[in-house]
């Protein structure tokens, strides 16, 4: 697997690249939050929050295609998946599907979901178009996770390829030594592989553990490439919290 | 659907389910490093990245359908529940925030089902039932088996009150379709689970500390959380049987209740001739508890 399997998106230039990582993140939050706090049914409100999510598109200088391409996948599963709450929720029923009634409360739902899902997953896409993941993990640590929370992330990122590699040159050797097909031998080599990637990863953090005692680590990881939230990033956040804030307050009061 | 996307959860089922998974995660931080030490960041990496590869396998199940391991109870079994805690909540992150798995308000949600009940809930359960059995090899496969397919239960739980709880659905459908769905994706964890699990200990039988071994007073513990769950369990079954249960409410929905042949049971509705719902409840609830007990027995002799 190629190193840059998770940072492969990540190629957008623009302002908004340049703004600090937490900043990213604390962005794509707030737009999330402000979704979920619109009511259902609040149309004009969710398509300013929508427009919004478009502009930061054009600013981050995502292309629309590409924009419309990365979050297309996440979407279809969203309305995969809330497409029951179109039967499950009472409601006067506005059309029968055999023994199913598609009811209005229902329908209500299912676009406010969509709607809301349309905001945050287009928020996050943008985050994976500027953002590569140990810049995610600087973020994490900045906006102060648990230490033990970035310190994993960050060393996963490093052992994640040398662990998926080893699991390939495993299953490589399984199926030159005749691996059977079917469902159960799969089933079985499978097992074996995923006890064999956990004892050769827990090997290697008892390796690594000695190779960083022998560096004189003491529990604290530092960080090469520090990009603390400065002012204009602050100020970048705070402009976009109070926009949202602004269309919540406007459909809430 | 055990990671609830963006779009369903209301602001104080966000704001409370998120305060939960904080309080929590930051316990579990604390209690990872008093335990693990400065050996926790390597630990930790290595188990998330292992977690990580091991959810892009698809396991082929019966009938063309196929599943991934969750991981929660694996890892708490072997690197205990704080770590397991904070692994989990590590990849649930990260899901949430590069791959749109999951919804980035509905953050806390996630991590209070996944972290939170599903490692250390599941967690809890392997430790009652391994003081349940006994210490050996395989009543700690069988205590871990059951583990496996409650955290997956205990998820689901999670999703279907949150969800009800944000006036998405109502509790009884949610509850029917989210425990329905969890207990196939429970049965193929603990599936998993034991499967690697005894390959693992198989090749590093050193990686199971023996401090772990439950001891009289464990067992004690746990004789006493049983006989409190059984008491529960007959209340609850005592207070519930008035209202229809969620099969009843399914059917209704559905229009099937026409046919009652389908549904009809010993103790139909509750309304023995003698002895009352008490017995009634008592009874059903001892049936419960007494074909988990064999299976966990037969699973632990095999």
């Amino acid at each position: 697997m190629g190193f840059h399997h998770l940072d492969r998106y990540a190629d957008a230039g623009g302002p908004l690249a340049r703004l600090a990582p937490a900043a990213r993140v604390l962005g794509v939050v707030v737009i999330a939050l402000g979704a979920a706090l619109l009511p259902p049914g609040a149309w004009p409100q969710m398509t300013a929050l929508l427009l919004l999510v478009l502009l930061l598109a054009v600013l981050a200088r995502v292309p629309l295609a590409v924009f419309a391409a990365r979050a297309a996948a996440p979407l279809a599963l969203l309305a995969l998946a809330s497409a029951a709450v179109l039967v499950l929720a009472p409601g006067e029923p506005l059309a029968r599907l055999g023994p199913l009634a598609l009811t209005d409360a229902g329908l209500q739902r299912f676009t406010a979901a969509l709607g809301r899902g349309a905001a945050a997953v287009g928020a996050g896409v943008l985050l994976v178009s500027t953002t590569r993941f140990p810049e995610l993990v600087e973020a994490l640590r900045e906006l102060r996770l648990p230490a033990a929370v970035t310190a994993a992330l960050g060393l996963a990122y490093r052992y994640l390829y040398l662990l998926t590699d080893e699991l390939e040159r495993l299953r490589r050797a399984a199926a030159s030594r005749n691996a059977r097909r079917g469902s159960a031998p799969r089933r079985r080599l499978l097992v074996a592989l995923a006890a064999s990637a956990f004892t050769r990863s827990y090997a290697r953090s008892e390796r690594v553990h000695r190779a960083m005692l022998a560096r004189g680590y003491t529990g604290a990881l530092a960080s090469l490439r520090p990009h603390p939230l400065e002012r204009g990033s602050a100020l970048a956040v705070a402009g976009l919290a109070g926009v949202v804030a602004g269309i919540v307050a406007w459909a809430r009061l | 659907m055990a990671h609830i996307p963006d779009g369903f959860l209301s602001a104080p089922v966000i704001l409370g389910s998120s305060a939960a998974s904080a309080a929590m995660l930051a316990l579990a931080a604390r209690r990872s490093r008093d335990t693990l030490q400065e050996r926790q960041a390597p630990l930790l990496g290595a188990t998330t990245a292992f977690v990580f590869a091991a959810q892009m396998f698809n396991f082929p199940l019966a009938a063309g359908t196929s599943a991934h391991l969750l991981g929660g109870v694996l890892v708490a079994v072997l690197a205990g529940p704080w770590a397991a805690m904070l692994v989990v909540f590590a990849v649930v992150l990260v899901q949430a925030l590069l791959f749109q798995d999951g919804g980035i308000a509905a953050l806390g949600a996630n991590t209070l089902n996944l972290a939170v009940l599903g490692a250390g809930g599941g967690w809890l359960v392997y430790r009652w039932a391994f003081a349940m059995l006994g210490a050996g090899a395989r009543r700690r496969l069988a205590a871990v088996a059951l583990a496996a397919f409650v955290s997956a239960l205990l998820t689901g739980a999670g999703v279907a009150l949150e969800l009800s709880l944000s006036g998405v659905v109502p509790l009884r459908s949610a509850l029917l379709v989210l425990l329905g769905s969890h207990a196939l994706i429970g049965l193929a964890e603990a599936a998993l689970t034991v499967g690697i699990l005894a390959a693992v200990l198989r090749t590093r039988p050193e990686l199971t500390p023996a401090a772990d071994l439950p001891g009289p007073a464990a067992r004690r513990w746990a004789l006493g959380v049983g006989a409190l769950a059984l008491a529960l369990a007959v209340g609850a079954g005592h207070f519930a049987s008035g209202a229809p249960d969620a099969l009843e409410v399914a059917a209704a929905r559905f229009g099937l209740h026409e046919a009652p042949a389908l549904l009809a049971t010993p103790f139909a509705g509750y309304e023995a001739a003698v002895g009352g719902p008490w017995l009634v409840g008592t009874v059903g609830v001892a049936a419960v508890f007494a074909c988990g007990w064999l299976a966990l027995r037969l699973l632990a002799r095999r």
